[in-house]
């Protein structure tokens, strides 16, 4: 699954990422035909893009390509469950990709255009959040 | 490319709170510079200008008509600020041109044509960037890959241009390739893998008559 190879520069247990404001780049359809955007934010762990790419491979099988462009860059913490307050941040549990509203999280190519929406709302069902289905405009790069 | 004419209107408010009570009004802030004249801000009518990129591209050739001044320019898109969410223009940089003159612009690449079954199509550059007349602007370069073979690709170089047009991207690089398609036992596997590594279960229809002997044999110690 997706993680950081090396441990990260900062520190071991940061502070929550921030969910507010939006999207600032990944906001258009760069890599293939049709892509999957937040509309709201959300945590996105790396089983959930897992699980969201393997609903969307499954459907096409072998005609189509699929890019990710998030990736679970950010630990988020947990204290053990029945654990008295204090003594400390909880330790890493999750890898999670801060996801904005307006960020294009998966692009797809792939020849028919009712497939690739039915493979990319196979993959919307295992996201967290409220996502639509974008189309790359002619003379977008 | 035909021009659009565009009304446009001199902005004298600016900053964050002027450029929202224009966008309100139903206009988009833009600015107008080029050939080292001096930057003019306006306001331009937001449905029209819309339209006219929906239907022109991105490289549609306006000329402006500032109603206050009287003055008339023709003018390109050359950045577009867009909200990613309700995808309206929130500000568009236009740059001042000359007729005869040659500009540098990105043309979309439209694939047209059916390629060789077994392949997997991959479109690596979208756009490619040419250098024409400002007032002959091509708004799509076609591609034919009709009949084109699994393993061969397509370089910039070989793309067939509209006269007058220049090629600035570099002709190696690759436009479009027909790569092999992974097979079914390949796909399979790798996704079996995946799952395996993700903790995935996925539900396995089990074979009919295995499902009826299985309800046969449970509904048995009920019935005695």
């Amino acid at each position: 699954m997706l993680m950081p190879r090396k441990p990260p520069k900062g520190f071991r247990k940061p502070h929550s990422p921030k969910r507010r404001g939006q999207a600032k780049g990944g906001v258009r359809v760069t890599f293939g035909e049709y892509g999957i955007q937040a509309l709201e934010h959300s945590y996105v762990t790396n089983r959930q893009i897992e699980a969201a790419r393997i609903a969307m491979t499954r459907h096409i099988k072998r005609g189509g390509k699929v890019w990710i462009t998030i990736f679970p860059d950010q630990a988020l913490t947990k204290k053990p469950a029945e654990t008295r307050m204090g003594s400390g941040k909880g330790t890493p549990e999750w890898w999670v990709a801060n996801v904005k509203p307006g960020r294009v999280m998966f692009e797809l190519s792939y020849p028919s255009e009712t497939t690739a929406r039915e493979a990319l709302t196979r993959a919307i069902h295992k996201l967290p959040m409220k996502c639509r289905i974008v189309k790359r405009e002619v003379g977008e790069a | 490319m035909s021009e659009v004419l565009i009304k446009a209107e001199s902005r004298t408010d600016f900053g964050k709170g002027g450029a929202r009570r224009t966008r309100r009004a139903g206009k988009i802030p833009a600015v107008l510079y080029g050939h080292g004249e001096k930057p003019k801000h306006v306001a331009l009518p937001a449905l029209e200008f819309a339209a006219a990129l929906r239907h022109g591209g991105l490289n549609q050739l306006f000329r402006i008509e500032i109603a206050d001044d009287g003055s008339k320019a023709l003018a390109l898109p050359k950045a577009l600020q867009r909200d990613p969410l309700k995808d309206t223009i929130d500000h568009v940089d236009l740059l001042l041109v000359r007729r005869g003159e040659k500009v540098t612009v990105e043309v979309p690449v439209v694939l047209s044509g059916e390629p060789a079954k077994g392949g997997l199509l991959v479109h690596d550059l979208n756009t490619l960037s040419i250098s024409a007349d400002a007032t002959k602007l091509p708004d799509r370069i076609e591609l034919s890959i009709e009949g084109m073979e699994v393993g061969s690709h397509i370089p910039a170089g070989q793309v067939t241009l509209p006269q007058g047009s220049e090629l600035l991207t570099d002709p190696e690089t690759v436009v479009v390739s027909l790569t092999v398609a992974p097979s079914v036992e390949q796909l399979e596997a790798e996704l079996a893998e995946a799952e395996a590594e993700a903790g995935i279960e996925r539900e396995v229809p089990a074979p009919a008559e295995d499902a009826a002997s299985a309800g046969e044999a449970a509904a048995a110690p009920a019935e005695s």
